[in-house]
C-alpha cells in the first residue's frame, strides 16, 4: 500500500506535483477524462481579487469598471462577508488553474481535481464550448487586445476610450452570435486583418454611405431596399460594420469587446452543467484517493467540509437563499445520472432510456458533452432529484394578491417544474431578444430598434443603453418594445 | 503534461483599473474629501485607512434587461416543506420587498462602493489645485544652494583629481589607433620580404642571378626595421591622455523646511479658538510637508513673553497675562538665526491669534517683523474668533502691502478653516499650470 501523499496540511510545490501526478492517474483510469495540458499557478488573495474583477482572465484590458467591481469584491472580502474562490479556472490550452497560497494542501488537492480536471475536461469536450471558444487562441487574443486598447489610450486619450468601451460593454450581452459558429481567434491573424481593414477603409472612407449615381433610365436611388433585410440581433456587430461615422479604432475596440463577449458566452449558459461536473469528478478523485490511502481521514473530513458549504442548497425560506445553487444542482444530477445506471428504480426505468447501462462513465460523458443547462435540465432532472431538492413552482400574476404554488415534487408536478426550471434558467442567462430592424440610410440614418420577445423591459436601464448606442451610432436610435417606445436623440 | 508556476511575486495588476475609476469619481471623490476636512480629524483622514463610499449609481453599468414588475412568471424554488398544489401564498405589503430582492444589475443592492484612498491620493485631493504662494514668484520656488558635484572628466585638472582608470583608458585607446596601421604595413612587409627570400633561395639553388633580389631584400629588411622603431616609440602613457575628475558647482534646490507655529495662549484663547489655530497648523503642515522632503515643526506659544515648547504643551496649554506679540517675533528671530539659517531652510510661520496685542507693542512687532520678514518664505497668520478685525490684523494688512509674503485671513468655526485654507493656496494665478 502507497504511502500518504501527505499527513500535515502545509502545501509544498513537491506535494502538489505529487497529488497532480496521483489525479492525474484517476482521472485518465477511472474517469477516462480527456484533458488539455494543465498549468497550475500559485497566486494570492490580491491575485485572485484581480483576477474577479477581470471576469477571471489573466490578461485584460483596463477599464473603471474592473476597479469597481474589485472595490466592491475587496470591501467584502476584508470584512469577511465574501470568502474567496479556492480556485478560478480559464478555458484556455494549457488550462490555467489557480491555486491560492492561503489553501491548505486539501484544499489545494480539491482544486486541483475540482479545476484542472473537472472545469478542464468540460471546456476541451462540452460541445458548445468547442464551437464557441477557442482555447488555444484566447491568451493572445486577450494580449492582443490589451495592447491594442492601451495604444488606443495613448493615441486618443483615456476619456475617448472609455467612452467606446462604456458604450461596448452596455451592449456586450447583445454582441454574441448566437445562431452562428464564430470564427477561430488567432492574434496574430487579428493584427493582420485589423491592419488590412484599417487601411481598406482609409481608401474607401465613408464609401458605403455615399449616394449611389443616378441610375440610367431615370428613377434615382430614392427607392431603397430595406436595409438591413432581415433582423440583425448581434447588435455590436452590426454597428461595428454598419455604423456611418465611427473611427476605425473605435470599430476595432467594438470588435474586441464582442470577440471576448462571445469568448464568454458558452460559460453563462453551462454554469450548472460546468459547476456540477467539475465537483462530480472532485467528489470522485477525492474518495479514490482515500480507498488507496493516499490521503488521510482527515483529509476527506476537510474535504467532505468543504464540498457541502460548495454544493449546499439553502431552502427558499432560508436566511442564506439567494436562488438556485449551479453546484448543487448540477452536482446532484451527475451524481443521479450514474446512480440512474447503477441503481435505477422502476421509475428510473420509465424516466430514463439509458436507466441501468453499466457504462455510467459513457452516460455522464455523454450528458457532460452534448448539452447546455437548459437542454441539460429538460433531460436529465429527475424525480428523485426534484423531490430531495424539494422543488416546486410557483406563479405570479401581476394583479393576483396571492403567489400560486402550480407545481410540487409529485408525479403530476415532475415535468411541469423541470420545464419551469429550464425556462427560468434559460431566461437568466440570455438578455432580452433586441434587434435592428431598420436603418435610414438614405433620410436622417436613424437606427430602428425592436425588441423581439415579450419579456417586459426595464424602460430606464433600457433607456440608458440607448444613450450608449447613440454615442456609437452619431444619429438617432430608437427602440420599440411592446407597447412603448423609447428614442435616444442627437440634440 | 502538467506545469506548475509561482505567480506570487508577479504582484497585482489593479493599479491601471484603480486609477480609472478614481478618474471617474473624481468629483465625488473631491466632494467627500472636502466634506470630510471640515469635520473629521484631518490625521485620522490622511492615515487613508476611512473608505469613501460612492453611490453604486455613479458608477452603473446600463445593459438591456428585464423588468420583473408587473408581468405573470413561473419560477422554481428549492426546500418546499408543507405547500401542495394550488396552495395561496399572500405576497409580501406594497411590492417593495419584491424590488429589494432583485436588487441592483451589479448584485449589490443600495450600497455604495467604498474606495480605499491611499494617504497619497488623500492628499493629492485634498490639496488638489493649490500652490504655495510663494512658488509662484520664484522660478525654481525654493532656497537654492550651490553644491560641489562630480561632473564629468576633462583634461586637465590638479594631480590629486586625476583619474587613472580613465587614463589608462585614454592610453590605450590612442597606443592602439596609432599601431594598428603600422603593425598591418609591417605584416605586409615581412610576407613580403618572405616571399622574396624563398625567391631567392630557389633561384640560387637553380644557379640564377640574384643580386637585383639581394638588393630588394636588403631595402624590406631596412623598411621593415625601420617600421618595428616606430612601433616601438609609440609611448606608453602621453600627456594627451590624462584625464582628470572634474567637480562643479551646481544649484541645488533646498528641500527642508520649517514651520513656525505661534499661537496665543493668553487668557482670552479659549478652546474653540486653539482648536481652529490646530487646524490651520495641521493643514498647513500637511501641504507643506507635501512640498518639501523634511518639515520640521516649531511650537512657539506667548503671552507677556514667549517661550518655545512641545506639541503637548502647545496645544494644551492656558496661561493668563496680558498678550504680546513681540516677544515672538523675537524669539522666532532667535530660533531662525540659530538653527535655520535662512539661505539653508525654507523658513515659514504661522500665527494664530485672537487679535489682542497691547497697543504700545504694535509699534514694535511694525519694527521687528519688517526686519523679520525677508527671512521667511511666508507668514500666515490666521485670527480667529473675532467679530471685527483688531488692530494687529490691520498692522499686518498693512506690513504685507510691503511684503506680500505675509497672507492674513480670518476664521470664525470650524468648518471655514479649510475653505479658508483653499483660498489662501489657490492655484488660479499660476498661468498655465500644465
Amino acid at each position: 500500500m502507497p504511502d500518504f501523499l501527505f499527513t500535515d496540511n502545509d502545501w509544498t510545490f513537491a506535494r502538489i506535483d505529487a497529488v497532480n501526478e496521483a489525479i492525474a492517474t484517476i482521472a485518465e483510469n477511472e474517469l477516462q477524462l480527456d484533458t488539455y495540458p494543465n498549468q497550475l499557478e500559485i497566486i494570492s488573495a490580491e491575485q485572485m481579487l484581480d483576477a474577479y474583477a477581470s471576469i477571471g482572465l489573466p490578461v485584460y484590458y483596463a477599464h473603471w469598471s474592473f476597479g469597481k467591481q474589485r472595490a466592491i469584491e475587496s470591501g467584502q472580502y476584508r470584512r469577511g462577508e465574501m470568502g474567496l474562490a479556492y480556485e478560478l479556472v480559464i478555458n484556455s490550452n494549457p488550462c490555467i488553474s489557480y491555486l491560492m497560497e492561503e489553501n491548505t494542501m486539501t484544499m489545494q488537492t480539491l482544486v486541483i481535481a475540482h479545476a484542472a480536471y473537472g472545469h478542464n475536461a468540460f471546456f476541451k469536450n462540452n460541445v458548445f464550448f468547442q464551437q464557441w471558444t477557442d482555447a488555444e487562441g484566447i491568451l493572445d487574443y486577450l494580449a492582443f487586445a490589451q495592447r491594442y486598447i492601451a495604444r488606443c489610450e495613448e493615441r486618443f486619450g483615456i476619456e475617448a476610450v472609455t467612452d467606446v468601451l462604456d458604450a461596448a460593454h452596455a451592449i456586450s450581452r447583445n454582441g454574441v452570435d448566437r445562431a452562428r459558429r464564430p470564427q477561430r481567434l488567432s492574434a496574430r491573424e487579428e493584427e493582420q486583418r485589423r491592419e488590412e481593414r484599417e487601411r481598406y477603409q482609409e481608401q474607401q472612407l465613408l464609401e458605403i454611405w455615399r449616394t449611389l449615381p443616378p441610375v440610367p433610365g431615370g428613377g434615382t436611388s430614392g427607392n431603397p431596399s430595406h436595409f438591413p433585410e432581415t433582423p440583425q440581433e448581434n447588435l455590436l456587430y452590426f454597428i461595428e460594420k454598419h455604423a456611418p461615422n465611427l473611427e476605425g479604432w473605435k470599430r476595432e475596440i467594438l470588435r474586441i469587446v464582442r470577440k471576448i463577449s462571445q469568448y464568454l458566452y458558452p460559460q453563462g449558459q453551462t454554469k450548472i452543467m460546468n459547476e456540477g461536473f467539475a465537483c462530480f469528478v472532485h467528489y470522485h478523485i477525492l474518495h479514490s484517493l482515500h480507498a488507496q490511502g493516499l490521503v488521510t481521514d482527515g483529509t476527506l473530513l476537510e474535504f467532505y467540509a468543504s464540498h457541502t458549504a460548495v454544493t449546499l442548497q439553502p431552502d427558499f425560506d432560508d436566511r442564506r437563499y439567494s436562488g438556485i445553487n449551479p453546484y448543487a444542482l448540477g452536482f446532484a444530477i451527475f451524481q443521479d445520472i450514474k446512480r440512474v445506471c447503477l441503481h435505477p428504480t422502476e421509475e428510473d426505468r420509465h424516466w430514463f432510456a439509458f436507466a441501468g447501462d453499466p457504462d455510467w462513465r459513457r452516460q455522464v460523458h455523454f450528458a457532460m458533452r452534448e448539452f447546455r443547462d437548459e437542454s441539460f435540465l429538460l433531460q436529465y432532472l429527475s424525480p428523485k432529484v426534484i423531490r430531495d431538492l424539494h422543488l416546486f413552482a410557483l406563479r405570479n400574476e401581476p394583479d393576483a394578491p396571492h403567489y400560486a404554488v402550480s407545481a410540487i415534487h409529485e408525479d403530476s408536478g415532475y415535468r411541469q417544474i423541470r420545464e419551469a426550471l429550464a425556462r427560468q434558467i434559460a431566461d437568466s442567462t440570455h438578455p432580452p431578444d433586441i434587434q435592428v430592424v431598420s436603418v435610414d440610410r438614405w433620410g436622417d440614418r436613424h437606427l430602428g430598434l425592436r425588441q423581439m420577445d415579450t419579456d417586459p423591459l426595464h424602460q430606464e436601464e433600457a433607456q440608458r443603453t440607448l444613450a450608449h448606442i447613440h454615442t456609437l451610432w452619431g444619429y438617432d436610435v430608437c427602440l420599440e418594445s411592446g407597447e412603448f417606445a423609447l428614442c435616444a436623440t442627437t440634440s | 503534461m502538467t506545469t506548475i508556476i509561482d505567480r506570487r511575486s508577479s504582484g497585482t495588476r489593479s493599479t491601471a483599473n484603480q486609477e480609472r475609476l478614481q478618474r471617474r469619481v473624481r468629483a465625488r471623490l473631491k466632494h467627500a474629501v472636502d466634506r470630510m476636512a471640515g469635520s473629521e480629524s484631518i490625521e485620522d483622514l490622511a492615515r487613508g485607512d476611512s473608505p469613501i463610499s460612492i453611490p453604486v449609481r455613479d458608477l452603473h453599468e446600463p445593459s438591456f434587461r428585464r423588468d420583473p414588475e408587473g408581468t405573470p412568471w413561473e419560477r422554481v424554488l428549492p426546500g418546499n416543506k408543507e405547500y401542495q398544489r394550488g396552495d395561496l401564498i399572500q405576497k409580501p405589503e406594497g411590492g417593495a420587498a419584491r424590488q429589494g430582492r432583485e436588487g441592483s444589475p451589479d448584485g449589490m443592492g443600495d450600497d455604495g462602493v467604498a474606495i480605499v484612498l491611499s494617504p497619497d491620493e488623500f492628499l493629492d485631493l485634498l490639496f488638489d489645485g493649490l500652490a504655495l504662494p510663494n512658488l509662484r514668484k520664484t522660478a525654481q520656488g525654493d532656497v537654492q544652494s550651490a553644491q560641489w558635484r562630480r561632473s564629468g572628466f576633462i583634461r586637465d585638472g590638479s594631480p590629486s583629481l586625476m583619474h587613472v582608470g580613465r587614463t589608462m583608458r585614454a592610453a590605450r585607446a590612442r597606443r592602439l589607433a596609432l599601431r594598428a596601421g603600422k603593425h598591418r604595413e609591417l605584416e605586409k612587409l615581412q610576407e613580403t620580404r618572405n616571399t622574396l627570400h624563398d625567391e631567392i633561395h630557389e633561384r640560387r639553388r637553380c644557379g640564377q642571378d640574384v643580386s637585383l633580389e639581394q638588393e630588394r631584400l636588403q631595402d624590406l629588411d631596412q623598411q621593415i626595421a625601420a617600421l618595428e622603431r616606430k612601433i616601438r616609440a609609440i609611448p606608453f602613457i602621453d600627456e594627451t591622455d590624462l584625464r582628470f575628475s572634474h567637480i562643479d558647482q551646481q544649484p541645488h534646490p533646498i528641500t527642508n523646511a520649517v514651520m513656525m507655529c505661534v499661537m496665543d495662549v493668553s487668557g482670552s484663547m479659549g478652546e474653540t479658538e486653539k482648536d481652529l489655530g490646530k487646524r490651520f497648523f495641521l493643514l498647513l503642515y500637511l501641504f507643506l510637508q507635501r512640498h518639501y522632503q523634511a518639515v520640521t515643526i516649531v511650537f512657539v506659544k506667548h503671552h507677556s513673553t514667549a517661550m518655545e515648547c512641545g506639541e503637548q504643551e502647545f496645544f494644551g496649554a492656558r496661561e493668563g497675562g496680558g498678550t504680546l506679540v513681540s516677544p515672538a517675533i523675537l524669539l522666532m528671530e532667535d530660533i531662525v538665526s540659530r538653527r535655520f539659517p535662512s539661505d539653508r531652510w525654507n523658513v515659514y510661520v504661522a500665527e494664530v491669534s485672537d487679535g489682542d496685542n497691547y497697543s504700545a507693542d504694535n509699534a514694535i512687532v511694525d519694527e521687528r517683523l519688517r526686519e523679520f520678514m525677508p527671512r521667511l518664505r511666508n507668514l500666515f497668520y490666521l485670527e480667529v474668533n473675532r467679530e471685527s478685525e483688531s488692530d494687529l490684523f490691520q498692522l499686518y494688512e498693512s506690513i504685507s502691502q510691503s511684503f506680500p509674503g505675509l497672507v492674513t485671513a480670518r476664521a470664525n468655526a470650524r468648518e471655514d478653516i479649510y475653505p479658508l485654507f483653499r483660498a489662501l493656496f489657490a492655484a488660479e494665478e499660476i498661468p498655465n499650470h500644465a
